[in-house]
């Protein structure tokens, strides 16, 4: 392979694991609205969180692998519990979108001084593990072991999900409120705990992503910043609700970022934006939602 | 006749001699001297014990929360330390009685808006004698507005920004110590032009104003000290970014011997980290990369090759240098808790090694002016030469209230006399203060 091709193909597979971190980000980020109709604004302060708990996983066992099992569930865990205790009691109150967008907003806040408290302002380093560390060559490309990994992981995620949500009775129960939970609800499904379930699933993705992205990154008090609107970009751009949009639109972003840098650095950081405007200028429910009439 | 003029010149030269010991010591500069300093083993960044009455107040303008509070944190123990050891030696000769420092925090919170409160609280609330701080240009210009209008001197101890004291936003009461963009740049061009091993050069640099104007700074010093290297692609990213992986592949292809970088914290960890990751073993030349937290997680071979310039160096063998530092590890060590137990505060070097030297020469300066009247202080701070904690000399230039000093450049290696955990510098390069002059700013031209 010549050093231009290498450099190109190294790119587009820096697109590919980017958005597919974007997508385990987003996917629970999308799958919370489309069918509680929640836009949780708490949702990156989740993959912070998880972030620390794989931090302070591997500072008490020494292990990686522990930590992407532990983290995601203790997030998950905390995702259940808002759920149960803090959002559904604000729904009953009839606020509508303000109440849970207020509540989410609070819950973000709450993490943000909580991760302070808990583990002090300063950075926080998690290392590969040994067994992810180094570089492969495929085609006379070296490529790093971590990334491709990060890739796999996604894809075992996504299929899970997918297996999930087509191939079984909670998918289909799932599917169906996401297009009319008052109709599921009607055939005495019993809903609430169906959407604690998704919640819960929806914040132990974003579990997932905060500790794939923890060994790339440095896991500190802004760490939330900086991946919660290109989630939130991928949601609107994908269509509220759609996980085929949110692994389309991960994907795209994704290499809409890396070729960016590299042929137009200047303008890449508002190429996403750019992006988003000119797809909600012409499909304003995003690429794969739908129009709620 | 003659005995009446014997006489008239005794006694002229009497007062000349009472004159040069009554004056002498505002007119000559101050020094830090390792043997004043008090005995430290009771100093406790966590809780720091605040003097009460009537106190010399130091507001310390930083951010204190939101996802910034490490920055307050760490300026927080390098006042409090200076402030500590001078009130255990009895404070400082103000309006002829000794007085304590109390040191007064200012939440900047890293907004503009807030910053202007904070700045006005200590002024107005708090009475406090010299505003201290801040992070980021944009703040330390709101903090000289409120010392210009309130009258109330600023030690602007950590803004780079060369035009903070240009003919536009200069104010007699603001001192900057924190060494300029421009010197950065002229430094590291220095160095590489003295070293002739790198030709090379790529930038990585935040996409904001200090970014843009570090790199100019870098290209504009090698085109004057050299002028045969060659800047070989430059990329600016958004703060915060996520994945360096974009921009480090281009700078591989590029040829690049070396990446010169201006990022900070996070930014500029996770761009080291992430090359090593991807095999990228490119150095990075740069100013802020030198976090042991954030290397130690990289580890020695990964941070090995690194090239730090900085204008306050940890030294081996620098005497006095050590000799401080080595107190402050021993505390270290066997004194502080979290969060002042990481690696972070191991050492007094770089960042924190400037800011308590040069807060030691700020307390010096009101000293020597024996009052916090702004204009007494001016006029003894202004053209101050300082011996600081190494040795080194500093003196606060007249015309534009900014710093010039020597600067240092070192190249990471392992093992180090400092770190276990990562590589750090061995041998210190001093680049001459004519070498690595700040611009000409206000009244200088």
């Amino acid at each position: 392979m010549s050093p231009v091709t290498a450099m190109y193909v190294a790119q587009a597979i820096h697109g590919l694991t980017y958005g597919m971190l974007l997508f385990l980000v987003a996917s629970g980020l999308t799958l919370i609205f489309g069918m509680m109709g929640i836009l949780n604004l708490a949702h990156a302060s989740f993959f912070m969180l998880s972030a620390y708990f794989c931090y302070q996983v591997v500072a008490w066992t020494d292990s990686f692998w522990i930590a992407l099992i532990l983290a995601p569930i203790g997030t998950g865990l905390v995702g259940i519990i808002v759920e149960r205790f803090l959002l559904r009691k604000v729904q009953k109150l009839g606020l509508g979108h303000i109440g849970d967008l207020l509540l989410t907003l609070g819950i973000a806040l709450v993490i943000s001084e909580a991760v302070k408290t808990i583990w002090g302002t300063e950075s926080h380093q998690v290392l590969i593990p040994p067994s992810l560390q180094g570089l492969v060559t495929v085609a006379g490309l070296e490529y790093p072991i971590y990334r491709l990994f990060i890739i796999g992981l996604s894809l075992v995620i996504l299929g899970a999900l997918a297996f999930i949500l087509f191939k079984t009775r909670l998918g289909m129960i799932i599917r169906a409120a996401v297009s009319d939970r008052d109709m599921v609800s009607a055939l005495g499904i019993n809903m609430p705990r169906v959407f604690m379930f998704v919640f819960g699933v929806g914040t132990l993705m974003a579990g997932v992503a905060g500790v794939a992205a923890a060994p790339m990154l440095t896991v500190f008090p802004g760490l939330a910043d900086q991946i919660g609107l290109d989630a939130f970009v991928v949601v609107v751009v994908g269509g509220f609700g759609s996980l085929l949009g949110a692994v389309v639109v991960s994907l795209f972003l994704g290499e809409l970022n890396s070729f960016g840098i590299q042929f137009i650095p200047r303008l890449a950081p508002v190429l996403v934006f750019l992006f988003m405007a000119l797809v909600l200028s012409f499909k304003p429910m995003g690429f794969f939602g739908e129009r709620d009439e | 006749m003659r005995k009446v003029l014997k006489s008239v010149s005794f006694f002229i030269f009497l007062c000349l001699t009472a004159s040069l010991f009554l004056i002498g010591p505002a007119l000559a500069g101050g020094e830090f001297k390792l043997e004043d300093m008090s005995d430290m083993s009771d100093f406790d960044p966590n809780n720091f014990q605040n003097p009460t009455g009537d106190t010399f107040k130091i507001g310390v303008l930083q951010i204190f929360s939101g996802p910034g509070a490490g920055n307050g944190e760490l300026f927080w123990i390098t006042t409090c330390w200076v402030a500590h050891d001078i009130n255990k030696r009895g404070g400082i000769m103000i309006d002829g009685k000794k007085k304590l420092i109390e040191v007064i925090k200012g939440d900047t919170m890293g907004k503009p808006a807030t910053t202007k409160k904070a700045a006005e609280k200590l002024v107005l609330e708090d009475k406090v004698d010299v505003l201290w701080g801040t992070s980021g240009s944009h703040l330390a210009l709101v903090i000289q507005g409120v010392a210009d209008r309130y009258k109330k001197i600023f030690h602007q101890s950590l803004s780079m920004s060369d035009s903070l004291m240009d003919e536009k936003n200069f104010n007699k009461y603001t001192f900057q110590t924190m060494w300029s963009t421009n010197q950065v740049g002229e430094t590291t061009a220095y160095f590489y032009s003295q070293r002739k091993k790198e030709k090379k050069f790529y930038i990585i640099c935040q996409d904001y104003l200090f970014g843009h104007s570090l790199a100019e700074s870098f290209k504009k010093g090698l085109t004057k000290y050299y002028p045969e290297a060659e800047v070989v692609g430059e990329d600016y990213h958004p703060l915060f970014a996520k994945d360096f992986a974009p921009y480090l592949t281009k700078a591989k292809a590029s040829g690049a011997e070396v990446i010169f970088t201006g990022d900070w914290l996070p930014d500029g960890g996770n761009l080291v980290k992430q090359a090593r990751q991807l095999g990228v073993n490119v150095p990075f030349a740069n100013i802020f990369i030198d976090e042991p937290n954030a290397l130690s997680a990289i580890g020695p071979e990964g941070t090995k090759g690194l090239v730090n310039l900085n204008q306050y160096m940890g030294d081996a063998n620098n005497e006095k240098g050590m000799a401080f530092g080595n107190k402050w590890k021993e505390l270290w060590e066997t004194k502080w808790e979290a969060p002042y137990n990481t690696l972070l505060y191991k050492w007094p070097g770089g960042t924190i090694g400037y800011a308590v030297e040069t807060t030691y020469w700020m307390l010096d300066v009101f000293n020597r002016a024996g009052s916090s009247d702004p204009e007494k202080v001016i006029k003894v701070w202004e053209g101050d030469v300082y011996k600081g904690i190494g040795g080194n000399r500093l003196e606060m230039r007249a015309c534009d209230h900014v710093v010039i000093r020597d600067t240092y450049a070192t190249e990471y290696v392992y093992p180090n006399p400092w770190f276990t955990e990562l590589s750090s510098g061995t041998e210190v390069f001093t680049i001459p203060a004519e070498k690595s002059m700040p611009v000409d700013g206000a009244r200088c031209k």
